[in-house]
């Protein structure tokens, strides 16, 4: 179905091409002069430019645009008239069979003049004194990803992200200035100036209707969002139709390809590790009999291994002939995305409009699983009364369709969708079971010496038929009246609507001696529902060299969210037409529930400025939240901030260099909200059936002493109330440099910033002696964040070749300085090692010191539970001559040290050359397979060849500890075995454009015609030592979604 | 202009006009209730069904209705089994002993499931003893109940960590977690459990009309239980230091009640225990009620803690755990009065097929054990197979077989790769009850008296072969099952009445999770495992770092976690 789809949207997009190539064809023109009549206005504000220069290219036949901006040449036909202006882009137009042109003219904006959204309003880059990062949009646009956050990785200083491969782009950890809070980290969006906490709804916006994008870092700019801004704000604009009639046409296809395989024991080495196992452990081999037998011999006391023969049959099973399988080459394929976009806009003086339709899909490197996404956005705006008054709406809706990974038997079902489950059996399934068996079924475990997995290929064939959908609808309609000079009052409506259905199909199936005897449906729908009323003033005043900008207003935002889930089992047939409620005959559930809160603002601001040299602004927001109690529902949220622009000072006139020097500071202070709708309130409920993962919850009980039926129920606490419960506050200082020299060929900025955030809003455990229910929110800890970002950038020119460099480095450190005794529980350590003083992301655990190498060692050694020789030896810390949890230490951080980014741009001629690298260092992540790669304690699943180089007395200096059948010493506990150096670099990104030449292009009728190649993630350079990540990505450490080496061809044409 | 200016004015008093008064932030809870509105009557009956509720919010990942992991795994009964040694690798540290840590989850999961329990006992009590009997007529038998419950939980965690903390429903809960585990003196918590069952003999009714409640003699067995092992007296190293005549005596004075009521009697066949068709039947004093297809979402409230314990018969599929040791099914074997072997049973291995006609056994054993060769769960034409074992190189040649449902059980369900039925789970039996007498007798000099009981019991597993045939009605194994007759086959004395006692419990109770705690209240939990892991590791290697260590291992630790959660108020177990 989907595939259908698909061809018919390319078919779709071909033959609008078509029409918007046959509207811009015109016939040949006579060999005569023809009289041009014309006018040059502003792109932007759209008001006439007196005295442009307009010539006729190659000729001097020119003439200056009068006070209308109008103007009058003859010129050959065919001709192109040059057009420009003072502080305008120069511009060339094409004279076809019109003879009455407008033209507007963009004005050229060097990179101080750029006019930036920093929320309720603009201001030019110049002007900022808050941290403020802009995005370069065109570097992100042909990235081949379903996922726009997914392709700001690494591009802006104090933007941290994690990202996977799964096709969707889910990011797996955002971060704005790292950690400032305990609970969600997530930044507040504000698309087209409508806030959401969504991140759903900027991450499948099509990268190519974003205008620009902003991110306020620190709290002097964010604090206009007040209470939902800690974590940052994400500004979004659309793209607006604007002057002359044009259509923009991408397409790109990509490859990828799943690269970095887990290394795993081949069916012979495999028996020899399980061999190498047994006799350590001084177990007969002849105990893995029914998988492997062995001929050995015992040489001077060491057993000797001759050869390792797999029994032939799996589990005795005679369809089931014993192979040597490779599970991953049969679950990953090559993924192909296509992507592809179409954008007609124009624009009058007094109206203009956008309309955008944009596809991507996504079929991944695991098979059955895809993501597909359909994109329309249309913005238009008209005004009237000389423009006083103006009416626009900007729309966005986005269509999403999943196939997700599902978990295997141990977990079908929508609450397991997007398991990782079917990649680690990928890795770890045993190659001795072939995919298939001689039937041509699916072979599953069978017999002894399987663990209770999943066929991985079987398992994703299972989940084919689920999906889960999204219908993002987000936009608004606005009104600006602007009833004298200078005032611009704006009340604007926006929704942020999110429909969503997810639905399971789980089939009967017999797979080895796992099996599932009831079919069933289960779907959940979700109905999210979000508005806001935004109204401001804005006013302008300028008094001689001071200048305000005022700023007053009030927002109301409601947010509403409605779930419901059915299940039914029991279809006779299995076929998906039949697969719908009304069809079974079994047993159903259903569930349901709702939430929501509502916000009340007020806000002001004043931007000031003295002669372009001194910035000041000052922001006050009052916040009401339904989520906390009418005591402490408002809260307040102030800043400050001051620029100096040092290079308008007259003592700088004379030092030429610097062409652009600003300090900036700020202070601010922004709240967070972000815990349940209901979380201040005490709670009682029915449990009816609520299970949590496997295990029984309810409160029903068959208390008649019948077997089936319904079930009398009671109720059961869930929470604790917390009157007091407040917002949680960040304040932060934020100091910054912008410099510029050598007339901006050097550019760059410095920030450095330091926050507290107090009141973090946490939910710690208790005691299991108060019972169930005894959760209770708490505004519990003060945390400081500090860190910096260096950006620095160089422009110039060798020869023909223009090159552009930005590398940025950031560093954040986070620390928990105050916790109530009842929350450090919650977190890593122990009662006398706690967290304060520490990041949140802090890795705890024990110190191994090597590995016993002989009997002396063992006796010699502390008590310690499970040791051996062989065995990793753990360091008795605090000197009691045992081992326990008091001998653990701190490890280091998930979150690096620094994070830096290099990207490289070359032009030569029409040919441009981007490369882009990113990495990060000082991190420490869980080497979350090693339990499977270094030990053979887990005996169902396959090993890493790792375990192939472990410990035996003949191999005394290896640091992976002798194999063993058992894991008696729990060596795979959280210790600097398993807690390792993630440090890593990454090439993320490089492509190669060419721009065909304007005089070329317009041979073929089109206004633009680029084409380029790109190659995603194709590099990866790991830390290295005996403390080194032993898997795949350090990224993404753990079985996790790899991300596929990508490599793509696009083509992007305006007519 | 005129025009503009007024479009002009309504706008600007439109957009600045929306004031919205604080009603906007007005926000209430969907989908829950407060506290107080449970105050109400009508109500409480629905609080009290929620901690019966707790009884089956069990999963295999802590096990504390049938208490496998901790009472039959811990002991010379059972294997951990599954798929390897490290297949649930918890398991085998509380196998083994050697290598327990005190952090663990199973434990921990334990000590919250069963604290749940508690919890929603003291909650329903705290609201029912709020009310009036005018309002609420059934209240003192409705309290009686939550203090039932409330000390079968705390029965649990007192045999499993020896000193829990003791909340009860007058202790606030923000008080809690300031609440030490020392207390109250190990006799002290005993006498508070017991207090509770007392509350139940005065208050309960004889007969409950819905089976599922605790009556009248459901808290006389409970509370002879708890004096039953209150009267071996243990000091802080877990040695029995005297065994309480006082107790005992109690015992017999309740049990006695339970006999005397003439409401019970053993099940004509021992079969019946362990099938869903019979369950509430008259040997039957408290069980947990469990259910299937209920609405609760697939597959019901079926029992969830032995849903490992299925093994690889293809209408199975997994996983094979809690697999019977060769030391309990050697112990089956009879002599040739058929009587035990309190001493040489061991000395025999029932292992291959000719084994069992070869020797004579308790018909028990096919009850109880999953023997290749033999029918599976009473089905004649249902032969287990050697393949139905998962991996018998480590853990031998036996699956369990009380807890399992058969396949053709209506209520047998399977979710994921797990099993379970709606067959009940019986934590107070009849024979329990005849046993516990016995042993009080014995213990109290009147070894005389127990005689009858121990034969009452032997003499129904003798009578229980009626469904232990082969397809063409020939017995499954040679049976031979007697009596012991003073002065015939046996010298009746207090040391043989002794044995004969703690070898009844184990063939009777054998892989229903109750022998570990039965060796420690005898106080021989050290010298018997020691001694089994002596001769078991010989034949299964897995075993030969096993070592019970003596005044630690009897108990748990208190979970590390939970320490840590109260900052180090509660005082770990000796010898941890």
């Amino acid at each position: 179905m989907h595939e259908s789809l698909r061809k018919k949207s390319k078919r779709w997009v071909l033959r609008c091409l078509l029409i918007a190539l046959s509207i811009t064809c015109y016939s040949n023109v006579y060999a005569q002069k023809v009289a041009i009549t014309g006018k040059v206005i502003n792109s932007v504000t759209n008001e006439v430019l007196v005295g442009a220069t307009v010539l006729e290219k190659g000729t001097t036949n020119g003439v200056l645009t009068g006070p209308d901006g109008s103007f009058n040449i003859s010129i050959s036909p065919g001709a192109i008239l040059q057009i420009s202006f003072v502080g305008m882009v120069p511009k060339e137009v094409v004279i076809g069979e019109s003879r009455n042109i407008e033209v507007s003219m963009q004005e050229s904006i060097s990179r101080l003049e750029e006019i930036v959204v920093t929320g309720y309003q603009t201001q030019r880059k110049v002007d900022l004194t808050g941290a403020v990062s802009v995005v370069n949009v065109s570097d992100i646009a042909e990235i081949p990803t379903s996922n726009t956050m997914q392709a700001l990785q690494g591009r802006i200083a104090g933007l941290y992200i994690e990202t996977s491969g799964d096709p969707s782009g889910r990011t797996r950890n955002l971060l704005i200035r790292g950690v400032n809070t305990l609970g969600n980290t997530s930044p507040l969006y504000i698309i087209d100036g409508v806030p959401s906490k969504e991140s759903n709804q900027f991450n499948y916006l099509d990268p190519n209707s974003i205008e620009s994008i902003q991110i306020l870092k620190d709290a002097s700019a964010a604090s206009i969002y007040g209470s939902r801004a800690s974590n940052g704000v994400i500004i979004v604009t659309t793209k607006k139709g604007k002057d002359r009639f044009k259509v923009e046409f991408g397409s790109s296809t990509t490859a990828q390809y799943f690269t970095r395989r887990m290394d795993v024991c081949n069916t012979e080495e495999y028996g020899r590790a399980l061999w190498q196992a047994a006799i350590n452990d001084g177990t007969d081999p002849g105990t893995l009999s029914a998988r492997y037998t062995y001929d050995w011999h015992t040489d001077n006391g060491v057993a000797v291994l001759d050869k390792v023969n797999s029994v032939e049959f799996v589990g005795g099973n005679p369809l089931l002939r014993a192979t040597d399988t490779d599970w991953q080459d049969a679950l990953f394929r090559r993924g192909m995305i296509t992507n592809n976009n179409i954008t007609i806009s124009g624009g009058t003086k007094t109206s203009s409009l956008l309309i955008s339709l944009g596809q991507n899909h996504n079929k991944s490197v695991i098979k059955y699983n895809w993501f597909d996404r359909i994109n329309a956005q249309i913005n238009s705006s008209i005004s009237f009364l000389d423009g006083k008054i103006k009416v626009g709406e900007d729309f966005h809706l986005a269509n999403l369709t999943e196939v997700p990974l599902r978990g295997d038997h141990n977990g079908p079902g929508i609450d397991n969708f997007n398991s990782t489950t079917v990649i680690s059996n990928a890795y770890f399934m045993q190659t001795r079971l072939p995919v298939y068996d001689a039937n041509g079924d699916f072979a599953g475990p069978t017999g002894t010496g399987f663990s209770d997995r999943n066929n991985p290929l079987h398992v994703a064939y299972l989940g084919r038929d689920n999906r889960v959908k999204n219908l993002l609808l987000f936009g608004n309609l606005y009104l600006e009246v602007q009833p004298i000079k200078n005032l611009l009052l704006r009340s604007r409506f926006g929704i942020d609507y999110d429909n969503s259905l997810k639905t399971a199909i789980e089939r009967k199936w017999v797979e080895g001696f796992l099996s599932r005897n009831v079919n069933y449906l289960e779907t959940e729908r979700g109905n999210k529902f979000n508005w806001t009323w935004s109204n401001t003033a804005n006013y302008r005043l300028d008094i001689k060299q001071n200048s305000f900008d005022f700023l007053v207003g009030m927002e109301a935002i409601a947010n509403d969210y409605a779930w419901m889930r059915g299940y039914k089992e029991g279809f006779a047939d299995q076929s998906l037409d039949y697969l719908q409620f009304s069809a079974a005959t079994g047993i159903a559930s259903i569930s349901g529930s709702r939430t929501g809160n509502q916000l009340l603002s007020y806000f002001g601001k004043i931007n000031y400025r003295w002669s372009d040299r001194y910035l000041a602004s000052a922001t006050l927001r009052v916040d009401g939240s339904s989520r906390f109690g009418e005591e402490n529902r408002f809260g307040l949220f102030p800043a400050f901030t001051l620029g100096w622009r040092i290079d308008k000072e007259a003592f700088m006139a004379n030092v030429k260099f610097i062409s652009n020097l600003k300090l900036r500071s700020g202070y601010g202070i922004v709240g967070n909200q972000e815990i349940g709708d209901e979380a201040r309130f005490g709670k009682y409920a029915t449990n009816y059936g609520t299970l949590s993962g496997n295990r029984i919850i309810g409160t029903a009980y068959a208390i008649t002493g019948v077997n089936t039926g319904n079930l009398p129920s009671g109720y059961v606490a869930t929470q604790l109330a917390n009157v007091n419960l407040k917002w949680e506050s960040t304040s932060e200082i934020n100091i910054g440099i912008d410099f510029g020299f050598f007339n901006e060929s050097i550019t760059g900025s410095f920030d450095y910033f330091g926050r507290t955030t107090k009141d973090i809003l946490t939910r710690p455990p208790y005691p299991g002696a108060m019972g169930e229910g005894s959760y209770q929110y708490v505004n519990g800890a003060t945390m400081k964040n500090k860190g910096f970002e260096i950006v620095l950038g160089y422009r110039g020119d060798v020869g023909p070749v223009s090159f552009n460099v930005t590398g940025s480095v950031t560093s954040f450190h986070d620390r928990i300085t105050y916790l109530p005794a009842s929350v450090v529980r919650s977190y890593a350590g122990n009662v006398e090692k706690t967290i304060i003083g520490r990041s949140v992301t802090s890795q705890f655990g024990y110190i191994t010191d090597g590995i016993f190498q002989n009997a002396q060692e063992v006796d010699n050694g502390v008590t310690q539970a499970g040791k051996g020789i062989g065995r990793l030896r753990w360091v008795d810390l605090n000197n009691d001559k045992k081992i326990d949890a008091y001998d653990q230490d701190w490890l280091g951080t998930t979150l690096p040290d620094f994070e830096y980014g290099l990207n490289v741009e070359l032009s030569y001629k029409n040919f441009t050359l981007s490369l882009f690298g990113q990495g990060v260092s000082g991190r420490t992540v869980n080497d979350g397979n090693l339990g499977s790669t270094d030990f053979a304690s887990g005996q169902g699943m396959n090993f890493g060849k790792r375990v192939l180089k472990a410990w035996t007395p003949q191999n005394p200096n290896s640091t992976i500890p002798m194999l063993s059948l058992v894991n008696r010493n729990s060596e795979t506990r959280s210790s600097n075995y398993t807690l390792r150096n993630g440090s890593y670099f990454k090439m993320r990104n490089a492509s190669l454009g060419y721009t065909l030449p304007s005089d070329l292009a317009q041979k073929i009728k089109v206004g633009f015609l680029r084409v380029y190649v790109a190659a995603e993630n194709f590099l990866l350079i790991k830390a290295f030592g005996d403390d080194a990540f032993t898997g795949q990505d350090p990224e993404t450490p753990g079985t996790v979604y790899p991300r596929p080496v990508t490599y793509t061809l696009g083509i992007n044409i305006t007519l | 202009m005129k025009k503009i200016n007024k479009i002009i004015t309504i706008a600007v008093v439109l957009i600045f006009s929306f004031s919205c008064s604080e009603s906007f932030l007005d926000y209430s809870p969907k989908g829950s209730l407060t506290s107080e509105m449970l105050n109400a009557p009508e109500h409480l009956d629905n609080m009290l069904t929620a901690a019966y509720a707790s009884l089956g919010n069990d999963d295999w990942s802590y096990a504390i209705s049938h208490m496998w992991q901790w009472g039959s795994v811990r002991s010379d009964d059972a294997f951990k089994g599954g798929g390897s040694v490290g297949d649930q690798g918890e398991i085998d540290y509380l196998e083994q002993f050697v290598t327990m840590r005190t952090d663990l989850s199973k434990p921990n999961l334990a000590w919250i499931a069963i604290y749940e329990g508690i919890g929603r006992a003291n909650d329903a009590l705290s609201r029912i003893d709020a009310v009036t009997e005018a309002d609420y007529p059934q209240k003192v038998i409705r309290e009686a109940e939550c203090r039932f419950l409330r000390g079968h939980w705390y029965f649990l965690l007192k045999i499993l960590f020896k000193n829990p903390p003791y909340i009860d429903e007058l202790t606030p809960r923000e008080e809690i977690k300031n609440i030490a585990n020392n207390i109250l003196t190990n006799d002290q918590l005993w006498d508070k459990i017991a207090e509770d069952f007392q509350f139940g003999v005065d208050n309960l009714p004889e007969v409950q009309p819905q089976k599922g409640r605790a009556n009248k003699y459901a808290a006389a067995a409970y509370l002879a239980k708890v004096r039953l092992y209150q009267a071996y007296e243990q000091d802080n190293q877990n040695n029995v230091t005297k065994i309480n005549q006082a107790k005992l005596q109690q015992v017999v004075t309740l049990t006695d009640q339970v006999i005397n009521s003439g409401k019970y009697n053993l099940s004509d066949d021992f079969a019946k225990n362990f099938l869903t068709a019979y369950e509430n039947g008259p040997e039957s004093i408290f069980a947990i009620q469990f259910s299937y297809d209920d609405g609760t979402g697939a597959p019901g409230r079926i029992n969830k803690a032995t849903g490992l314990n299925y093994n690889m018969a293809p209408e199975f599929g997994c996983c094979d755990f809690h697999n019977p040791s060769q030391n309990m099914v050697n112990a089956f074997r009879t002599d040739e009065n058929g009587l035990p072997l309190f001493d040489t049973f061991d000395n025999v291995i029932l292992r291959n097929p000719e084994d069992f006609w070869n020797n004579s056994v308790d018909p028990r054993l096919d009850h109880t054990v999953g023997i290749a060769t033999h029918p599976f769960k009473y089905i004649p034409a249902w032969v287990m197979k050697s393949s139905w074992r998962r991996a018998p190189q480590v853990y031998g040649y036996y699956s369990s077989m009380k807890e399992v449902a058969p396949y053709n059980d209506p209520t047998y369900r399977k979710y994921s790769a797990f099993m379970g039925s709606a067959c009940n789970f019986d934590i107070l039996r009849y024979d329990d009850v005849l046993l516990m007498k016995a042993e009080a007798l014995i213990e109290l000099n009147r070894e005389s008296e127990a005689l009858a009981l121990i034969n009452e019991i032997r003499t129904r597993a003798k009578n229980s072969t009626n469904w232990l045939k082969m397809t063409d009605g020939s017995p499954i194994s040679n049976y031979k099952i007697e009596s012991y007759v003073d002065g015939v086959n046996c010298t009746w004395n207090k040391d043989f009445a002794r044995k004969a006692l703690q070898f009844e419990r184990r063939l009777e109770f054998a892989m229903e999770g109750s022998r570990f705690f039965d060796l420690v209240r005898w106080g021989i939990a050290a010298e018997t495992l020691n001694k089994h892991f002596d001769t078991e590791k010989t034949r299964f290697a897995f075993l030969k770092d096993a070592k019970f260590q003596k005044g630690r291992d009897e108990y748990l630790p208190i979970p590390q976690q939970q320490i840590t959660l109260v900052e180090g108020k509660y005082v770990q177990n000796n010898g941890w």
